[in-house]
């Protein structure tokens, strides 16, 4: 199971994709492993020559399983007033670039992703979007992600909250 | 931009007047016209923090921002000088930088190629004296300072306003508080990274206000931490401390632990920083900060800060401490973007410095768990203070909003050692009461 096909990295991506908008958080956390490293740094606009956008020292996740727990738990509780009533969102992840896998049972893949996301009565709809770089690991029985990070094609993001994964 | 005609003298004085009784007419949330006359009034007039030294160490360091819609070009020239210009090039108009930050010594404008140095000066011309003859005087076409320009504690602000007082005038007795929150050690606070950003709708009041003088919004609105045994389910548990009103309309809570428990002192921050405190501060400065769980607070009329104790992470992790600042930049009456800057003295030991960093990301900023909820609240009020009824600005509808909380009721503490009007509780409406007299006071003025 080690050995994997490009549909089955695909229906790995969608799957996940599938436990986030039905809300299936428990289900998600199950997927990440024990040791994950879970970030999303910001992004400025600069001169390329000048260094890269995306600065590292700061970020709008900077996650750990205990973490990314606390905020499943908390989504859970009858005050979460960001997602409660729960919002919609969809989320679409496509342009997936695999690399083999290695021996040792790493999976390195790249995707983007759009975000789409419906709040109560409004008609307007939120997005967000980005590219995501990950490695999943196969832990004998399954594929767990083991690292993910995230980058933000805005600089200044127009959902007025995170409080959804990506 | 059109200045209002609507908002009448004797409209304001009632304003006014309500709010001393605590109550505050709802249509001020949402009115254009209102909104441009802040604009005027109060945002071309007064200090406006623009961002932190530490953000440009090195000469040519700069970064671009904005005073409501005044673009802003912040800099380190090359003789190691703060200087703030307006972000326009004098020769047609055009952003003279796109960038959010970089180094630089000179900026090429991308439209007809006028260079500009870090001090401003017009330092080339495409084609020169041949186009514009030998009298052309390249000194009057030198990038347009920002009027004012002053510091506190590495905190730079602007002003557009040349006749405002000093900063130290607009600021007064906050700068005692800042003290404790910025130079209570020997190197001061630094900026980490760069600012989060992000667009909200709501209205530029409701989160100045909530942070100024709100306390009481924590019991519900972050009822989650509660459930999840992140803080206590007292419901004064929030209410122990201390506002202290102080005057143009800025003020400094202070939360304290609870009767009967026992809190670390400083926030819990790391002991080989306490020698510091004792060198920084006064014995007075030192007994507020001492049994300071959170201080949070605006400085008038958009610029608020947040330091509370919070865990990193799970419910089992040890509570921690950060300094958050924030911008609430006006968009429009009903939008506004967020600029948040976290903050850690220098002198703190590294591992402080980064279970700080996890703490704010944890809960500020727009991923933050307290944050989302904040911003989800401040986005609902906007919405239902739109219409004919909320609007009605006879307040025929009885539609004022309620800050009667302490009214003629609380008294001040006569023994409190720092300066400003100190009420024994944070469940209070004192400082907001004051925030909107200051601000129609500015309005009026
Ligand atoms: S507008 Fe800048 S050079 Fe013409
Ligand atoms: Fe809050």
């Amino acid at each position: 199971m080690s050995r994997l096909t490009y549909g089955d990295v695909v229906q790995l991506l969608f799957h996940e994709a599938a436990l986030l908008d039905r809300r299936e958080y428990d289900a998600w956390l199950d997927l990440l492993d024990d040791s994950i490293v879970y970030r999303m740094p910001l992004r400025i606009t600069r001169d390329p020559r000048s260094g890269p956008e995306i600065r590292d020292d700061m970020a709008f996740f900077e996650e750990n399983k205990a973490s990314l727990r606390t905020r499943v738990e908390r989504l859970k509780t009858t005050s979460a007033w960001a997602e409660l009533p729960p919002t919609r969102a969809r989320h679409f992840i496509s342009n997936i670039l695999a690399e083999p896998v290695t021996d040792d049972g790493t999976l390195t893949v790249a995707s983007s992703f759009l975000v789409l996301r419906s709040r109560r009565e409004n008609a307007d709809v939120e997005q967000i979007f980005g590219e995501r770089r990950d490695v999943w690991r196969w832990n004998g029985e399954r594929w767990r992600l083991f690292r993910r990070t995230i980058y933000p094609d805005q600089t200044t993001l127009s959902v007025m909250n995170l409080s959804m994964f990506l | 931009m059109e200045r209002g005609g609507t908002i009448s003298r004797d409209l304001l004085e009632s304003v006014r007047d309500k709010i001393r009784q605590g109550l505050l007419p709802q249509w001020v949330f949402s009115d254009p016209d209102i909104y441009r006359e802040e604009l005027h009034k109060i945002f071309y007039r007064t200090w406006q923090f623009l961002g932190h030294e530490s953000e440009i160490p090195q000469p040519g360091d700069f970064v671009t921002r904005w005073m409501v819609y005044d673009p802003v070009l912040l800099l380190r020239d090359t003789d190691g000088q703060v200087q703030a210009y307006l972000n326009s090039c004098t020769h047609r108009g055009s952003p003279l930088c796109v960038e959010d930050g970089g180094n630089k010594k000179t900026f090429t404008c991308p439209y007809h190629g006028w260079t500009f140095n870090t001090k401003g000066e017009l330092i080339g011309v495409i084609a020169g004296n041949k186009v514009y003859g030998e009298e052309f005087d390249r000194s009057e076409w030198a990038l347009r300072k920002i009027p004012r320009l002053e510091m506190v504690h590495g905190m730079i602000f602007g002003c557009l306003d040349p006749q405002a007082p000093p900063l130290l005038e607009f600021l007064g007795d906050l700068k005692w508080y800042w003290d404790i929150l910025l130079g209570r050690t020997d190197h001061g606070v630094e900026v980490r990274g760069v600012p989060h950003r992000w667009v909200i709708r709501t209205n530029w009041k409701i989160s100045s206000d909530n942070f100024g003088g709100d306390p009481y919004h924590t019991a519900m609105t972050h009822r989650s931490a509660v459930e999840l045994g992140i803080a206590p389910k007292d419901p004064l548990y929030g209410s122990y401390g201390y506002q202290v009103v102080l005057d143009r309309g800025h003020g400094f809570i202070i939360s304290t632990a609870p009767p009967g428990l026992q809190m670390p002192p400083y926030q819990g921050l790391p002991e080989v920083l306490w020698p510091e405190f004792e060198r920084n501060l006064l014995p007075a400065q030192r007994s507020v900060f001492q049994k300071a769980v959170v201080m949070v607070g605006t400085c008038f009329p958009n610029l608020s800060w947040v330091s509370p104790m919070h865990g990193t992470g799970g419910p089992d992790e040890p509570l921690t401490t950060f300094i958050n600042f924030r911008v609430w930049r006006p968009l429009a009456a009903n939008r506004i973007e967020v600029w948040s800057w976290l903050m850690v003295d220098k002198d703190a030991p590294e591992d402080f410095k980064e279970a700080s960093y996890r703490s704010y990301i944890g809960s500020f900023g727009p991923a933050g768990t307290l944050e989302q909820d904040d911003c989800e609240i401040w986005t609902r009020v906007v919405e239902s203070s739109r219409g004919f009824m909320a609007q009605n600005k006879d307040v025929n509808y009885n539609n004022v909003l309620n800050y009667l909380m302490g009214l003629d009721r609380v008294k001040p503490v006569d023994d409190w050692p720092g300066p400003g009007v100190a009420y024994p509780t944070c469940f209070l409406d004192a400082i907001s009461r004051s925030f909107y007299e200051h601000w129609a006071e500015m309005l009026l003025a």
